[in-house]
């Protein structure tokens, strides 16, 4: 018999850049669950993406084993990925653990994230340790950020650690912390099986693995187990623990972090948050908090190359696994053929899924604008979600359109409210409250159309406040508004690709933006082309690309013709990256262009 | 043409002095790398003697002018004394106006040389500087006046898009060509290669060539003034009087067999192509580089070929190479919009477009 006493389960939370992967990975130093040969930076982020933007996006657990006043204790380090736009994967694994640690930045202080993540914390009754990080820089004003703590959060900070991570100092007094303010697991491992799946990935050789925490019972290779979300049932063929890399073990029982392998080839029968259950002997409801996770963000993703269409199909599919957020249908563009509509947490994810497809699968893809979804009702009552802009119905046929708003908390030093104030006014914000945290700090609230934020608003806000404002959004329903639809027409025929959807007094800016763009981007051709925006049979913009003058090599120096011909074979080759609407050749990037608008300005 | 039939190519590498547009082959040297090279020019020459008979000869460069008559009398005579040469084949040397002299003329015509490709590239003083040449306008007359003395059949070179050389100059200067009996004008378009003094020149602010609109228009205008008096643009760059187009040339355009000496010349022979080495220390160890056209790009050949000149393309001989040029997805939208005209099996080029080719023909292949 285990003893749980001996065993914590804590993650890390944090605004993004305090410091958490390297918090993590001073854990593993000092409990020498990686010898300091193998280390490299940032050990838990795996992705060669997340080490280059420095911010974690998959989660990794690891096991560590620390010695404490003469007991060997078990930690399980959940590290969590610090984005907005991952909450849920932030709730499931927080769902994981007995308690957290808060990590802020002796400097920055408490941001917006660091106040999301904490109320996560504590819908998932948490025990939270605050930890100050960051006490080597110079800036480093660790008495107010204890007040701020104390202050904005309501915690308790005055004998908390303070730490350097990235210099190792007081590390010791965060693992004290850890053992004997967060609470042991409950469990009894002779119950049936109950546990919680809080991420998943894929392997070639064992399919879909399951990263678990066990509250009940135990698991073993052999057992017949039912995710009670999906009602599939599976045989165990492995269970085994993080330390970091896998390491099987011969089970896994009530308390435990670790992971499942059962033959499951299909990935979508694992689902974040699903409840894993003997098949034989179940449990009679699942854990609480499951929700199918709903992007709020979407897009086009077409191949290059329409041949790779089911190598695309592969690849979403491969990603999905990872990554439960992620959804995908497919979706016929006149311009741009066979495709996917994908639904994404926020840009972030969009990026970074979009990334991947392209270094790990090796794909050229386009990706259309992104866009929110709208809820149209029809005058005949209907109500249709639409995401792709194309798919609007004629303007006689709609009654009215709602579009999504967020709740948005900005955090920011007072001298940037006046900005802020007028980027939200810019965006169609609706002014909701202003509160002086302290001397140093305002907490802005606004409501915001999602499909505004989606556009620039963060590195607007970044850019016009130097990086000291943060903020945070969380969805709030849906609103009418005045909302139409700006086509494009290239050469007289309408490019499905390039609609969108914007608010009535924005169009005719919008409209002329992004012709003046499109005239920028597409090269000339050897006709003259047309590039007009319009709004139903409404014209509101117009540009011209004159025709293509000089594409000509008007030497063959003596008889070198393989020169010449090798030329023109890679001119051919470059045209596999256009596109063509009617005769028009558009160059793949084009179709991102429409989120670019605003860069130039 | 007979099987037997082939051109031959001479490569000079050497110039007085580089110009300032120039991303070719050629230097200035001594006049002993001039005497050793020419020695293992004639080696070659002996080297791949065969039984063919030759059609065209074209020596150029670089600046073919620049060698002495005994050198020249050197390696024709042995091109002479190593190959059956037609009675009446067409024998071209390219020259620059400042290197002609009376003495070289005579010397050329002895020899059978019987054209005369001149580089007067432009005619105005100013530009003449810029660009680096030796010559000016007064000269380039004179020597044009002079040359014709000796030959019927004289080219000269102009170039297109040189700074602050607009449409109505251009026609300006193949008025006076024109005038001296030319009968064969090459216009280019100048190209900013990287390798150049231009292109430094250009990055630099120091110079300013035409834009593409403005060079396009330029080039048209000229075009059409030739045009109007009586020259036919028989290929994309080049204007010839009816009788005068160059046969070499054309040879390479129709894909004809042509054998070239000296460094970097190209040959193709027996459907290879070959190119000896760029470098005079490889070049001297005998080093080529050997190509064997796949089908795939004898048809692009084909078709890169034939839409740069007013003889089209043949479409039965790229289909008995397997591939419809009809059913490229491009033909039809090209037909329709007068890009490409059709006469029965032949496909030709309008040459309102020839000034966007590359477009065209990168779209045409398979």
């Amino acid at each position: 018999m285990k003893d749980l006493s001996l065993i914590r389960n804590f993650c890390i939370i944090a605004h993004i850049d305090h410091g958490k992967s390297t918090l993590a990975d001073r854990l593993i130093e000092m409990t020498g669950t990686v010898s300091k040969r193998d280390m490299q930076s940032q050990i838990l982020d795996s992705m060669d993406l997340e080490r280059e933007k420095g911010i974690t996006i998959k989660l990794a657990p690891t096991r560590l084993i620390y010695d404490y006043e003469e007991k060997e204790y078990t930690l399980n380090l959940i590290d969590t990925p610090g984005h907005v736009d991952f909450t849920y994967e932030v709730s499931r694994s927080l769902a994981a653990c007995e308690g957290a640690i808060l990590l802020v930045d002796a400097s920055q202080g408490v941001e917006a994230q660091t106040l999301a993540n904490t109320y996560l914390a504590l819908d998932n009754n948490l025990e939270t340790v605050p930890v100050i990080n960051k006490i080597d820089l110079p800036s480093a004003r660790v008495e107010e950020v204890k007040l701020e703590i104390e202050d904005v959060i309501g915690f308790d900070a005055e004998d908390c650690p303070c730490i350097s991570a990235k210099e190792g100092t007081n590390i010791d007094q965060v693992l004290k912390a850890i053992i004997t303010k967060i609470p042991a697991p409950v469990g009894d491992e002779t119950k049936p099986l109950k546990a919680l799946i809080f991420d998943s990935h894929y392997d070639n050789f064992k399919g879909a693995i399951c990263l678990i925490r066990v509250f009940d019972g135990t698991v073993k290779a052999g057992d017949r187990i039912l995710m009670m979300q999906t009602g599939k049932v599976f045989e165990v063929t492995e269970v085994g623990i993080f330390v970091p890399n896998t390491k099987q073990v011969e089970s896994l029982s009530a308390g435990d972090v670790g992971y499942i392998a059962a033959s499951i080839k299909t990935i979508s029968d694992v689902k974040v948050g699903d409840t894993v259950t003997f098949a034989d002997n179940p449990i009679d409801a699942p854990l609480a908090g499951y929700k199918e996770v709903q992007p709020v963000v979407y897009c086009g993703i077409f191949p290059v190359d329409g041949a790779k269409y089911y190598e695309l199909k592969d690849g979403l599919e491969k990603l999905k696994l990872n990554d439960a957020s992620l959804h995908f249908t497919p979706e016929v563009s006149s311009a741009l053929g066979y495709g996917f509509r994908c639904g994404f947490l926020g840009l972030l994810h969009l990026e970074i899924i979009t990334e991947r497809l392209e270094r790990e699968f090796n794909l050229d893809i386009i990706t259309t604008a992104p866009s929110v979804s709208y809820h149209v009702y029809k005058t005949n009552g209907e109500m249709l979600e639409i995401s792709n802009p194309s798919n609007l119905p004629p303007a006689v046929e709609i009654d009215r359109i709602e579009e999504p708003i967020v709740k948005v908390n900005i955090f920011t030093p007072p001298e940037f409210v006046g900005t802020i104030m007028d980027l939200c006014q810019d965006k169609r914000g609706i002014y909701k409250d202003m509160q002086y945290l302290d001397k140093k700090r305002v907490e802005l609230k606004y409501t915001l159309p999602l499909g505004e934020i989606i556009y620039d608003f963060f590195d607007n806000l970044k850019s016009r406040t130097k990086g000291y404002a943060s903020f945070d959004y969380e969805l709030a329903g849906f609103e009418p508004a005045d909302l139409v639809r700006v086509d494009l027409m290239l050469n007289g025929e309408k490019c499905d690709a390039l609609s969108l959807i914007v608010h009535k007094d924005k169009a005719y800016t919008r409209g002329r933006e992004l012709a003046e763009r499109l005239k920028k981007i597409i090269p000339r051709q050897l006709f003259e082309v047309p590039i007009q925006a319009c709004i139903g049979n409404k014209i509101i913009a117009r540009e011209t690309i004159s025709a293509m003058r000089k594409d000509v090599l008007a030497k063959c120096y003596g008889g070198d013709i393989t020169r010449k011909r090798k030329l023109l074979e890679k001119q051919k080759e470059g045209k596999k990256r256009m596109r063509k609407i009617g005769s028009v050749e558009i160059p793949s990037e084009a179709f991102m262009s429409i989120l670019k608008l605003d860069d130039e300005k | 043409m007979k099987n037997k039939d082939i051109s031959i190519y001479i490569h000079i590498p050497f110039c007085e002095q580089k110009c300032n547009y120039c991303a070719f082959n050629s230097f200035c040297a001594s006049d002993e790398i001039k005497e050793k090279y020419i020695n293992l020019l004639c080696d070659e020459i002996r080297r791949r003697k065969c039984d063919k008979v030759v059609r065209t000869i074209y020596i150029g460069g670089g600046t073919p002018s620049v060698l002495t008559g005994e050198q020249i009398k050197k390696i024709v005579g042995t091109l002479f004394e190593n190959f059956d040469v037609y009675e009446d084949a067409e024998f071209t040397i390219e020259a620059n106006p400042n290197s002609i002299t009376e003495q070289l003329l005579q010397t050329w015509k002895s020899l059978r040389i019987n054209r005369l490709s001149i580089g007067v590239q432009s005619l105005n003083d100013k530009t003449l500087k810029k660009i680096g040449r030796l010559h000016n306008k007064k000269m380039a007359l004179e020597k044009i006046k002079l040359a014709r003395k000796y030959f019927d059949n004289v080219s000269a070179d102009l170039i297109v898009g040189l700074e602050n050389e607009s449409g109505k100059d251009l026609c300006g200067y193949a008025k006076q060509l024109l005038a001296l009996g030319v009968k064969h004008i090459s216009c280019y378009l100048l190209e900013v290669y990287e390798n150049t003094k231009i292109f430094q020149m250009t990055k630099e602010g120091k110079y300013k060539p035409l834009d593409d609109d403005q060079t396009i228009q330029a080039f048209n205008k000229l075009s059409n003034y030739l045009c109007d008096n009586g020259m036919e643009r028989y290929e994309i760059s080049n204007f010839a009087f009816p009788g005068y187009e160059s046969r070499h040339n054309l040879n390479y355009w129709a894909r004809g067999e042509y054998l070239g000496f000296g460094l970097s010349a190209h040959s193709f022979v027996g459907g290879k192509r070959f190119k000896n080495s760029e470098s005079l220390k490889d070049y001297e160890l005998g080093k080529i580089e050997e190509e064997i056209l796949t089908n795939q790009e004898q048809i692009e050949e084909i078709i890169m070929l034939g839409l740069r000149c007013n003889s089209g393309v043949d479409l039965l001989e790229v289909k008995k190479l397997g591939y419809d040029l009809t059913k490229n997805s491009y033909f039809d939208e090209y037909i329709a919009k007068g890009i490409l005209m059709q006469n029965g099996e032949k496909v030709f080029l309008n040459p309102i477009f020839y000034h966007i080719s590359n477009t065209v023909i990168a779209n045409l292949f398979q």
